[in-house]
């Protein structure tokens, strides 16, 4: 088991320990060549709440590492902007970085295997299922959230009753992609490119894992206390 | 491993043909089923066990719905070459027989990295597969089947662990992979 990132851990451990962190990273804009900075002067030079930095990364390395606590402590806005720079890591990056590779395989594999093609919808499926969520995220939830934050008695129209239950099936999704590469994949193909795809997929499945723990159990019950408080 | 083979055609001269280009060219271990057996969808059931099925298009078409759910398994023997693009091997009768078994050896080839066996679903729960990704509900499902809701869902979590699919949508696409359902 990884030890917890405190403040005085170096970056280049973390991403040494872990590389897929680096999706993280660089939303908070931290790239490669990260010399020997410890976290503390990286949320120095960044204007960073180091508790909130910490704690992404956390929870983002360990499942089991969930304060709720430390997270209910933090302004709904800081959440938001992190989670909306997650959405767009998934629309520039990680969708993409799967759709070239998904294609690559099936350009360089034999034409017969129409399993690849079927793989393709399915993932298509999955992609649309996540732009959408994205989209309502954009227009509908996160101004919400703000809004009820910055409401200050004035009131807001609430209209997210509950937790959007199919918000999981993204996650079962991601995972049964994976089973049908690991377990169900036939026929003649790129073994390169085939693994590359499950790295990608592996790399999306985690994201999208924190992603729904932070949705389900810190925004969400922010969101409903700041509705409740009006 | 040796690959087996059943040869399902409509003439006994092809069945022989294939049979002993298969023994001598791949030491494949084959079975001929006659045409005389063909009459008895039991003896069709033995194909399920076979990693091929030679087939020629007569046959096929006379038992399209039998086959389609062993279509990854299928090798159609045509008499022409095939206008659109199919996902079942095929072999083309006036191909030269060099041109036959490279064509052959690809196909046994691909086989080596097929699926294993072990997680081969039951009678019974390929046709709540098929429901499943039909869309229907457990209840509608339970009621078509003439089986309580609790042996649907038992049904549902044994598919679940052998394939490692648990959304509908996933169950669906790997039903279209494997010939359970049509596109």
């Amino acid at each position: 088991m990884l030890p917890i990132i405190s403040s005085n851990t170096k970056l280049s451990q973390i991403i040494i320990d872990d590389p897929t962190i680096l999706s993280v990273l660089s939303r908070f804009g931290i790239l490669l060549g990260v010399g020997d900075m410890t976290i503390e002067h990286i949320c120095q030079q960044k204007k960073m709440n180091v508790v909130f930095f910490t704690t992404i990364l956390n929870t983002f390395r360990d499942p089991d590492f969930f304060p709720e606590k430390i997270l209910y402590s933090f302004e709904a806005h800081l959440i938001v902007d992190y989670l909306k720079k997650t959405n767009q890591t998934y629309l520039q990056f990680q969708l993409p970085n799967i759709e070239r590779h998904l294609h690559l395989l099936i350009s360089k594999s034999d034409a017969q295997n129409s399993n690849l093609l079927i793989i393709m919808k399915f993932f298509s499926e999955v992609k649309a299922q996540l732009m959408k969520r994205i989209d309502d995220d954009k227009n509908r939830w996160f101004p919400e959230i703000l809004a009820l934050e910055n409401s200050e008695g004035n009131k807001v129209e609430s209209t997210v009753m509950a937790f959007d239950e199919s918000n999981d099936s993204i996650e079962d999704k991601i995972n049964d992609l994976i089973s049908m590469f690991v377990v169900h994949l036939t026929g003649d193909y790129d073994i390169n490119l085939g693994q590359a795809v499950l790295l990608a997929l592996d790399s999306l499945k985690k994201d999208i894992a924190q992603n729904n723990r932070i949705r389900k159990r810190i925004l969400m019950p922010l969101y409903q206390a700041l509705a409740s408080r009006q | 491993m040796k690959p087996s083979v059943a040869i399902i055609c409509s003439d006994s001269i092809t069945s022989l043909g294939i049979n002993a280009l298969l023994r001598d060219h791949f030491n494949a271990d084959t079975t001929i089923i006659t045409p005389a057996q063909q009459q008895m969808l039991a003896s069709y059931a033995m194909s399920a066990d076979f990693d091929f099925i030679m087939i020629d298009e007569a046959v096929l078409i006379q038992n399209l719905s039998y086959f389609l759910p062993y279509r990854n398994k299928l090798i159609l023997l045509t008499n022409s070459a095939l206008e659109h693009e199919t996902d079942f091997h095929h072999l083309l009768r006036t191909a030269s027989l060099d041109s036959i078994i490279s064509s052959v050896s690809k196909i046994f080839k691909s086989a080596s990295k097929a699926t294993p066996k072990d997680n081969h679903l039951s009678t019974r729960e390929i046709e709540v597969l098929k429901l499943v990704a039909e869309g229907k509900l457990n209840k509608e499902i339970a009621k078509e089947l003439n089986i309580s809701i609790n042996t649907v869902l038992t049904h549902r979590k044994n598919i679940t662990a052998k394939l490692g699919i648990k959304s509908v949508s996933g169950l669906s696409f790997y039903a279209l992979m494997n010939g359970f359902v049509k596109p």
